[in-house]
C-alpha cells in the first residue's frame, strides 16, 4: 500500500462534481443559509439578561463567505491546483496562479472552535505524536489520518508552501505532510529577526519567493500573469488595510467589537487575503461599525475595564470568556495576534510586488524579537486606553509564549497596568483549568478595579 | 549553545567556545524566572547557568537559531536580561539550496563584524587559513574516531567523553585526545543499538552497557551530527557555509525525514545496530515530530524503534531504564 492509498479520505472531483455540488447547489444553499440567518438577527429581541450587545450582523456574511471557502476545497482537488500553506505563507502569486489554498492552521481553529479539536488530535497521539508538539498540529495530523473534520473534507494537496516567520513548528509539521502527501514542498525560510532587517535577510526571502513561482507555475502548468498578480497584491494590500481599519475601530469608547469578535472576523484575511470578496466584506464591517460607534453601541454593555490579549486566542473557550468577562464588565478590545495580519499593510506595494513581499513576510510580530512585541503592547495600552493585559501562555506556541513573562513584568513596572499571565493552550482542553483559570482573571479584575 | 556554529571563524578571531547544553546539573530555579514549565531543560537550565554568573570571563554568548527555544533564549537575554557578555545570533537556514548558501554566508559576514567588535581583533587572511587548518584537522580527528570505534579498546562512556570534549577543548587539544584512545579489542559488547536525539549523559552508556548492550552508532546532535565535511573553498565564509551546510541529516536543520530515514537505516546496518533509541529532552519539538515516522519507516525496513524522553539531571529515572532495558531485552 503507498502512502496516498493509507488516506483513503483524500478523493478527487471532477468539473461536474464541483459545478453541481459548489457552483449550483452548494453557493445557492449557503445564500439561502444567509438570508435565514439575516432573517432570525432582523426578529431577534435585546435580551436584557445578557451582558453582551447582540452580536454585528456582518457576521452572516463571514460565515457564508468562510463555509463557501470550505465547501469549494471539497471538491476543489482533480479541478484546481491545491496549496496547502502556513498562515505567514506569500500565497499572493498562488493565488494569481489560481492555486486554492488551504491554511492547517485556520483548519485547526475550526476544529477547536467546533470543539472537536480534542477527539481529532487523539487520533494523532494514537498514531504517536506526542502530547508535547503543537495542538494545531497534532489536529491536522490527526485530520490528515483519521479523515475527522467539520469542514466535511479536505482536499489533497499538490504543493505544500511552509513559511517559517511563524514558527519553526511549521517545518517539523510540513515535513510530515510532505512524508505523507509525497508532494513537492516549498520551503520559504525567514531569518528571526532580533533586531531590523538586514538586506542579505530580505534578498535571501525574496530569492525564495522566485523559487516558489517556479516551482507553482510548474506544477500549475502556466506562467504567472503580471496583471493578475498586481491585482492580487492590490487587493491583499486594500485587505490589509480595512483589517487594520476594523481593529482600530475599538480605539473607541465603548469599543464597537471585541477581539474575540476579532478572532472570528479575521477568517478572511487570513484565509483570502488578495480576494476581492475579502476587500467587500470588510468594507461592510466597517461600515457597521461605524454605525455602531455613532450610535455609542458598545460590544459589551457596560464597558468599566478595557483590556489586551496577547498571543493565539484559546479557540475553544472563545465564546465562555466573552461572555464571562462581559458580565463583569471587562471588554478585550485589542489583540496582538489580529493585528498581524493588518499592522504590515503599509509595506505592501503592488508596483514591487516581489520586494515588498520579502519584507512583508519577514516582519509579522511573530518572527520579531521579544522586544519588539513588548513595544507593541505598550504602544496598545497607550492607543486603545487599555487597563490590563491578558497575556495567553500558550503551551502550544512557543515562540509567541516564551518572553512573555519578562514582558508582562515590564508592563507592570513601566506601565503600571496589571497583567496576568494565563497558561492554557490555543486547541486543547486538557491543558486549560476552568477553576484555576477562572480565579486567577478573578484577581486579575480586582486588580484593575482602582483603574475603572 | 548548541548546536552548529562556525568554529573556524570563532577561531580565527582569537575566541574559544565552550558550549552550554544544559548544564544538566544545574536547577532550574533561576532560568523558570523566565521560561514556562514547558520550555526544554537544555534552554531553562542555561539561563540559570548565565544568571547565576557561571560564564566568568567569557565575552560572548552565540546563540545560534536552531530552535523556536533557543530562538526565545536569544531574544530574551538580548532584550531583557543585558548580561554581561554580548549576545551575539546566527540564523541557520533550514534548507541546503543554492540561496541557502548564499545568505549563510552572508549571515557569517554579518557575524563576523561583531567578532571583530568582541575580540578587538581582525583576523588576517593567514589567522583564517591556521583557523580553517586547525579546526578540520579536528573535524577530521572527530570523523576518524567515529570511523574506528569498532577498533577501539574503549567503553561507550569513555568513547563519547571524549567525543563531547570537542564542546570545551581546542582543536589541537581534542586530537590528541582522539589520537591518545587505545586501539585493541574493544570490551565485551552486548545488542548493537543505534541511539538518536539532541544529547546524551554519559551516566546513559554505563546504564546500556550494564543491561547487555552497545552503542553501535549514533545519530545525536551533540555527537555525529557535527561530523561536518572538510572544504578547501577560498573565501572562508563560503567554506565556513559549506561546513555547516553539509553536515549529515538532522531535523533540526530540516532534513526531509524520507532522507533521514534512509542515512539511518544505511548507517543501522552497516554498524550492525538492531534497534533505534530515541533519547530525546522533553519538550523537543524539532525531535518529536519525527518520532512516528520514523518508527513507522525504520520499523518497516526490521529495527524497531523506543522513545523515551528525559529530564536533564542527576539521575536516569527508573522507570526510563526498565523501558530501555526491556527494549533491549527483545532485541536480544
Amino acid at each position: 500500500m503507498t502512502r496516498l492509498e493509507a488516506l483513503p479520505h483524500y478523493v478527487e472531483s471532477n468539473r461536474f462534481e464541483h459545478f453541481v455540488n459548489y457552483e449550483l447547489l452548494g453557493k445557492t444553499a449557503l445564500r439561502v443559509q444567509r438570508w435565514r440567518d439575516q432573517w432570525k438577527i432582523a426578529r431577534r429581541r435585546p435580551r436584557p439578561d445578557s451582558a453582551l450587545n447582540p452580536p454585528l450582523r456582518s457576521v452572516v456574511h463571514m460565515k457564508e463567505i468562510m463555509s463557501r471557502h470550505y465547501l469549494e476545497g471539497r471538491y476543489a482537488a482533480g479541478v484546481r491546483k491545491v496549496a496547502w500553506v502556513t498562515s505567514g505563507a506569500p500565497t499572493e502569486p498562488l493565488q494569481a496562479l489560481g492555486y486554492f489554498l488551504v491554511y492547517p492552521e485556520n483548519h485547526a481553529a475550526l476544529c477547536g472552535v467546533r470543539r472537536k479539536a480534542q477527539s481529532i488530535a487523539e487520533e494523532a497521539e494514537h498514531a504517536g505524536w506526542s502530547r508535547d508538539i503543537c495542538s494545531y498540529a497534532r489536529t491536522d495530523i490527526g485530520a490528515m489520518i483519521s479523515g475527522k473534520t467539520p469542514a466535511g473534507r479536505l482536499p489533497r494537496p499538490d504543493v505544500l508552501v511552509c513559511c517559517t516567520n511563524i514558527c519553526q513548528t511549521v517545518l517539523h509539521w510540513y515535513r510530515v505532510l510532505a512524508d505523507y502527501f509525497e508532494c513537492p514542498l516549498v520551503l520559504i525560510d525567514t531569518p528571526f529577526l532580533y533586531g531590523e532587517a538586514n538586506d542579505h535577510e530580505v534578498a535571501y526571502v525574496k530569492r525564495q519567493i522566485e523559487d516558489m513561482i517556479c516551482v507553482a507555475e510548474e506544477i500549475a502548468g502556466k506562467s504567472l500573469d503580471e496583471t493578475r498578480f498586481r491585482e492580487v497584491m492590490t487587493n491583499a494590500r486594500r485587505g490589509a488595510e480595512l483589517w487594520l481599519e476594523v481593529l482600530n475601530r475599538s480605539q473607541q469608547r465603548p469599543a464597537p467589537m471585541t477581539a474575540f469578535d476579532g478572532f472570528i472576523h479575521m477568517g478572511p484575511i487570513v484565509d483570502m487575503r488578495g480576494e476581492a470578496v475579502t476587500v467587500a466584506y470588510y468594507e461592510r464591517l466597517i461600515a457597521e461599525l461605524d454605525e455602531r460607534i455613532e450610535r455609542g453601541i458598545g460590544a459589551i454593555k457596560e464597558e468599566r475595564y478595557r483590556v489586551l490579549w496577547d498571543n493565539l486566542p484559546i479557540w475553544f473557550k472563545i465564546g465562555e470568556f466573552s461572555k464571562w468577562l462581559a458580565e463583569r464588565g471587562v471588554n478585550v478590545v485589542a489583540s496582538t495576534y489580529t493585528f498581524a495580519w493588518g499592522e504590515l499593510a503599509p509595506m505592501i506595494d503592488p508596483t514591487q510586488p516581489l520586494d515588498s513581499m520579502a519584507r512583508v513576510y519577514l516582519h509579522p510580530i511573530l518572527n520579531r524579537s521579544t522586544g519588539h512585541k513588548l513595544d507593541a503592547m505598550k504602544r496598545m495600552v497607550d492607543e486603545f486606553q487599555l487597563d490590563g493585559v491578558i497575556l495567553h501562555s500558550d503551551r502550544s506556541c512557543k515562540p509567541y509564549s516564551l518572553g512573555q513573562i519578562d514582558q508582562r513584568d515590564r508592563l507592570v513596572k513601566t506601565l503600571g497596568v496589571p497583567a496576568l499571565l494565563l497558561e492554557a493552550d490555543h486547541n486543547d482542553p486538557r491543558d486549560y483549568s476552568d477553576e484555576q483559570g477562572s480565579n486567577r482573571l478573578e484577581a486579575f479584575i480586582e486588580m484593575m478595579e482602582p483603574r475603572a | 549553545m548548541p548546536i552548529h556554529y562556525p568554529r573556524a571563524m570563532l577561531r580565527a578571531h582569537r575566541l574559544h567556545p565552550m558550549e552550554l547544553w544544559g548544564p544538566p546539573h544545574v536547577e532550574r530555579h533561576e532560568g523558570s524566572r523566565h521560561f514556562q514549565a514547558y520550555t526544554c531543560d537544555i534552554v531553562v537550565k542555561a539561563m540559570s547557568f548565565i544568571r547565576s554568573g557561571g560564564l566568568g570571563a567569557s565575552k560572548a554568548i552565540l546563540v545560534p537559531h536552531t530552535c523556536d527555544a533557543l530562538q526565545g533564549m536569544g531574544s530574551v537575554l538580548g532584550d531583557f536580561l543585558d548580561p554581561d557578555q554580548r549576545v551575539l545570533t546566527l540564523y541557520l537556514p533550514r534548507g541546503r539550496r543554492g540561496s541557502d548558501h548564499e545568505f549563510l554566508q552572508s549571515e557569517l559576514r554579518r557575524l563576523a563584524t561583531t567578532l571583530v567588535e568582541v575580540s578587538g581583533y581582525e583576523p588576517s587572511r593567514a589567522d583564517w587559513d591556521e583557523a580553517f587548518e586547525a579546526e578540520d584537522a579536528a573535524d577530521r580527528a572527530l570523523a576518524d574516531l567515529y570511523q574506528r570505534r569498532d577498533r577501539l579498546a574503549i567503553s561507550d562512556r569513555d568513547f563519547y567523553t571524549v567525543v563531547r570534549s570537542r564542546e570545551y577543548l581546542t582543536a589541537e587539544q581534542f586530537c590528541q585526545q582522539a589520537a591518545a584512545l587505545p586501539e585493541g579489542d574493544p570490551p565485551e559488547r552486548g545488542v548493537g543499538l543505534m541511539i538518536s536525539g539532541i544529547v546524551a549523559e554519559p551516566a546513559l552508556f554505563d546504564q546500556i552497557e550494564a543491561m547487555g548492550a552497545h552503542i553501535a552508532g549514533d545519530d545525536l546532535a551533540c555527537g555525529f551530527r557535527r561530523v561536518y565535511s572538510v572544504s578547501a573553498q577560498a573565501d572562508p565564509f563560503e567554506r565556513a557555509a559549506y561546513r555547516l551546510l553539509t553536515s549529515p541529516a538532522d531535523p533540526t536543520c530540516g532534513t526531509p525525514i524520507q532522507a533521514r530515514v534512509e542515512t539511518l537505516e544505511a548507517r543501522m546496518r552497516a554498524l550492525g545496530a538492531r534497534g533505534l533509541l530515541i533519547y530525546d529532552p522533553k519538550f523537543c519539538e524539532p525531535e518529536l515530530f519525527d518520532v512516528p515516522l520514523l518508527r513507522k519507516h525504520l520499523g518497516a525496513c526490521g529495527f524497531p524503534v523506543l522513545h523515551v524522553e528525559f529530564e536533564m539531571g542527576d539521575r536516569l529515572p527508573h522507570q526510563t531504564l526498565s523501558r530501555i532495558e526491556a527494549f533491549v531485552e527483545t532485541l536480544s
